[in-house]
């Protein structure tokens, strides 16, 4: 079955440039451009795993990644933080706040393959 | 007498039997007690009245043989929301037998600076993150297109795709620079984020960028990994950061014709050394431990100005000691330099034996 990867990032750039990349290895891709919709996209589609951007406007990538792990109906789904900004300690923070991983733009799309192969095939 | 109690800074004194001996008018302000109220008092009466006391208190009660000395900035919840930075440095007086006699401690209001310090950051912050959207567009459709995902390409076409998908490694790197620079006052945050990754990987997406830009420079670029691949424990940015400046700096020193070397082999079971070997311009003897130095450049009249801030190594050095290892240099003038330092491994990963030539071997 082909599995859906959901982007929840406010820039379309790389909504498009991610998603060529994930299509093109065989993933179904949907996108919010930002954290409620993509709370609302997260329960509708039940995605394999999530991309989660940091700086969004609304709410940002750490309180949608709060939301997400607090719900029942999504706290199982894989959330791979994906940011272009500096975070101090981000990658530990991911981490324990529940993310699966921590990504930084801009990115190789190999290793993004490869890393959201690894979190998708976690999950059942 | 009078000048201490006159100075910006804040002083305390403890005499050799724990009670306060003095404590100047900065200090009063700085821990909100007055003096008249603890001098002649036994330190350890003086808990629970203040954050910043209570932090002194813990520095000097943790002074020993071993560590005679502590230095760190403690922060204080001021008013309602205002925080306070004080860097205190607390240390033992010993008399000329070496016995201890006291301990004295210096209280500075560094808040100004903190508060410089994280506007900075947070600008370079906003500043990386819109370049670096842009550049992710730019960097992963250079690559789908190089990589013929969409469709093949002509001989040329190739050839600037290959070049564009190369420039945007080089302005990737280039930011992250920019951002080092952003790190320069906060040297203890080095090596605070911590997860596990694989040694190969680590140096191979470190050295992404470095083929096109030593063949720019008609420099042959050789990687050599170790047999096994094993996992380290670290701060995966910043030690990427290390390498790319001790790689970089390589490069920067050695002329057209010549070789610059990354390798990565396995000292025993437990750990791996990192050795960056060139065969530039050398680095003269007396200039061998001040290159590690905040914006120290060797100055060479015989070739080309180099450039660059100055940071590169002084960040590598403070990265791998933030690691807990050394960054070592061993160098002979007109003989090239080699830069090592070793880091444990955590555990160990069975990847098959690998030896990467990532460059076209090229002396132009």
């Amino acid at each position: 079955m082909e599995r859906t990867v959901l982007i929840v990032e406010d820039e379309k750039l790389i909504i498009v440039s991610t998603q060529m990349v994930l299509e093109a290895a065989g993933f179904r891709v949907e996108s919010a451009v930002n954290g409620e919709d993509g709370i609302a996209k997260a329960k509708g589609i039940r995605p394999a795993l999530i991309l989660l951007d940091i700086m969004m406007p609304g709410i940002d990538g750490w309180e949608t990644l709060t939301r997400l792990k607090r719900d029942p109906e999504t706290s199982d789904i894989p959330v791979i933080i994906f940011t272009a900004r500096e975070h101090v300690r981000g990658h530990q923070k991911s981490t324990e706040m529940g993310a699966a991983d921590y990504f930084r733009k801009p990115f190789e799309p190999d290793e993004l393959i490869e890393l959201v192969e690894k979190h998708c095939g976690q999950e059942v | 007498m009078s000048m201490i109690s006159n100075l910006m800074d804040g002083v305390v004194f403890v005499d050799g039997d724990g009670n306060v001996a003095l404590l100047n008018t900065a200090a009063e302000a700085l821990l909100g007690v007055k003096s008249f109220m603890v001098v002649g008092r036994p330190l350890t009466e003086l808990s629970d009245q203040g954050d910043l006391l209570d932090g002194v208190l813990h520095d000097i009660q943790g002074l020993s043989d071993e560590r005679p000395s502590m230095n760190r900035v403690i922060e204080v919840l001021h008013t309602e929301q205002d925080l306070l930075y004080v860097r205190a440095r607390c240390a033992r007086i010993t008399d000329c037998q070496g016995k201890s006699s006291g301990v004295y401690c210096t209280l500075q209001d560094v808040t100004a600076d903190y508060k410089t310090d994280q506007l900075k950051n947070q600008y370079l912050s906003i500043v990386a993150h819109e370049l670096r959207t842009p550049l992710t567009g730019i960097k992963t459709f250079s690559t789908m297109l190089v990589k013929q995902a969409l469709g093949p390409l002509s001989e040329q076409q190739m050839r600037v795709m290959e070049s564009i998908r190369e420039q945007s490694l080089r302005l990737e790197h280039q930011i992250d620079k920019l951002i080092n620079l952003g790190h320069l006052e906060s040297e203890d945050r080095y090596g605070q984020d911590l997860e596990r990754f694989e040694i190969h990987e680590l140096v191979t997406t470190s050295l992404a960028a470095f083929p096109a830009v030593a063949a720019e420079h008609g420099i042959q670029f050789h990687v050599e990994l170790s047999e096994q691949d094993g996992l380290i424990e670290g701060d995966r940015a910043d030690l990427r950061r290390a390498i790319q400046a001790i790689v970089e700096n390589a490069i920067k020193f050695t002329p057209e014709g010549g070789k610059v070397e990354v390798r990565v082999t396995d000292v025993d079971a437990d750990h791996v050394r990192f050795s960056i070997r060139d065969t530039g311009s050398g680095i003269d003897p007396r200039y061998q431990r001040r290159i590690f130095e905040k914006f120290f450049q060797v100055e060479d009249p015989l070739t080309r100005h180099h450039g660059g801030a100055g940071l590169g190594l002084f960040f590598a050095r403070g990265i791998i000691e933030a690691h807990g290892s050394e960054l070592t240099v061993e160098s002979e003038l007109g003989k090239g330099a080699h830069f090592c330092f070793v880091l444990p491994i955590a555990d160990r990963t069975t990847n098959e034996t690998r030896a990467v030539d990532a460059t076209p071997v090229e002396t132009a």
